[in-house]
């Protein structure tokens, strides 16, 4: 099989920027990185620095996720050696436990971290992905909530809970993770489009019209967002069929959605120029977007 | 009217759940649309002539699927399609049952269409070679959703799916394969899939 360089045409600097790349961007795509580390590692090591160790623990975590315990534990071993006592390396070790169902000894190996070190966030962190990985929902959501109540600027946690709410239906407690993120992330136009998005899902005529606000704030963010642009689309649109609303807001928002709906026929126009295949997708749109005006009038 | 599936929605069912190994993935399955049946062609089976990725992730939220099934609706009835079906592949290996989400969709798809079928994927049982069939298939009965055999029955032509989704797995072809989700991040992105049909036209 070739290389990743030969296939690619790439030299190693380019591809160790592009781990870097995919570590800075906390990718997930590990079949790629499992690709260009393995080879990295075997071929260029020597020339990585101290890169190489860094470059171990990201391999070592896609290899997991592909189920490559040989290179994985390649891994951890290098990275045993070099950093003998560092509860980071055990928390990997810990890891591959995990990737290896073997649940009560990963647990152990945090909660070793744990004595010795009762802040360590990773490590805990690790034993709720363990209660998830389990099906025990309602547990991780218990003690999420506990460490959150300690660590309460973890962004990756409030969100990994707000995720958790969702699957489990309680939408309301989403949307409180998510208004403790746009607190601390006022200009994330992500965090405001997923909260209207759980608004949306909640559903009542007060809530539609918080996610209509909301996709609209999104957009004043980002106004290439597509989900805040549809999203704005389907809240005016509902808030407009509803008979709850008075004829100023139901013209009000019939305005909104009409902007909205010119937008993403632009945007879809804008896409499809050029290629042949997205020409159904557009029709599909336009259509689409006749059809609810029809039924709103 | 029990479903039968292609090699096409086969292939690309997994296809998907393959390209996202950590997330709970979903999608609908559409069928040509034929004149009214006579009474006794009741038990002619409703073949699946294709599927629709939707999304990977949270498959929890509302809007973004209410566009998805308004769309693909329009998408349908430009094609003479009619949605039948809702497949979904949960986030964890062992858990292969159907969620609340895939009855409130279902029940929605029940609307145009009174057959409607969850088909659920089993992740336990995906591997590269798929020498067996790894789906369940519920219908609904007496208000509840309950599973049906899968045989080589359920397939238009179970070796020709077996054969075409092992080498589209194995060829990685799923890195190629668009959801309703990549078509939000990128409205190029084309969730029909044309590449991906075309790979299996020419492996059938």
């Amino acid at each position: 099989m070739a290389s990743v360089s030969e296939m690619y045409d790439v030299g190693w600097e380019e591809m160790r920027d592009k781990l870097r790349k995919w570590r800075e961007d906390s990718c997930r795509n590990s079949e790629q990185i499992v690709d260009v580390g393995e080879e990295l590692i075997s071929e260029h090591a020597s020339k990585l620095g101290d890169d190489i160790w860094i470059i171990y623990e990201q391999v070592m975590i896609a290899a997991l996720d592909c189920s490559r315990d040989d290179l994985a534990l390649t891994c951890l071993q290098e990275l045993k050696k070099q950093f003998p006592d560092s509860h980071r390396v055990k928390r990997l070790a810990g890891m591959r436990l995990e990737a290896l169902e073997r649940y009560d000894e990963a647990n152990k190996h945090y909660d070793a971290i744990l004595q010795d070190d009762p802040t360590n966030t990773a490590a805990r962190k690790r034993k709720i992905a363990i209660l998830k990985a389990q099906g025990k929902s309602a547990e991780a959501i218990r003690e999420l909530n506990e460490y959150l109540e300690q660590f309460v600027g973890d962004q990756e946690a409030w969100h990994e809970l707000s995720e958790l709410y969702i699957n489990e239906h309680d939408y309301g407690k989403a949307a409180f993770c998510l208004e403790e993120l746009m607190m601390t992330n006022p200009h994330n136009h992500l965090y405001c489009e997923q909260y209207a998005e759980v608004k949306y899902t909640q559903g009542g005529l007060e809530n539609l019209e918080l996610s209509r606000k909301y996709f609209a704030q999104a957009l004043r963010l980002n106004n290439r967002n597509m989900r805040a642009l549809f999203g704005l689309y389907m809240s005016a649109s509902h808030i407009a069929a509803s008979p709850k609303v008075s004829a100023k807001v139901k013209k009000d928002n019939m305005k909104y959605a009409a902007w909205a709906a010119t937008q993403i026929n632009r945007a879809y126009k804008l896409a499809g120029r050029g290629t042949k295949e997205n020409k159904c997708s557009m029709k599909a749109v336009e259509e689409m977007l006749e059809s609810m005006q029809i039924t709103m009038s | 009217m029990p479903i039968q599936l292609t090699s096409q929605a086969y292939c690309k069912m997994l296809l998907h759940a393959a390209k996202y190994p950590h997330c709970a993935v979903n999608g609908l399955l559409v069928a040509e649309k034929t004149k009214e049946k006579k009474k006794d062609r009741h038990s002619d089976p409703v073949l699946c002539v294709d599927c629709v990725p939707l999304f990977h992730g949270t498959l929890a939220l509302a809007p973004m699927l209410e566009v998805a099934l308004t769309l693909i609706d329009t998408w349908c009835k430009e094609n003479n399609y009619i949605i039948v079906g809702y497949y979904q592949a949960n986030e964890r290996t062992k858990d292969s049952r159907p969620n609340q989400v895939a009855e409130k969709v279902a029940a929605r798809i029940s609307e145009n269409f009174s057959e409607a079928a969850i088909v659920m994927v089993d992740n336990s049982r995906l591997t590269l070679s798929c020498f067996e069939p790894i789906v369940l298939i519920y219908d609904h009965h007496e208000n509840k959703w309950k599973s049906r055999e899968v045989t080589s029955e359920s397939f238009e032509d179970w070796s020709e799916a077996q054969k075409i989704t092992s080498a589209l797995l194995e060829g990685r072809s799923y890195e190629n394969l668009i959801d309703f989700d990549n078509h939000l991040d990128d409205l190029r992105n084309d969730w029909t899939n044309p590449m991906i049909n075309k790979s299996v036209l020419d492996l059938c």
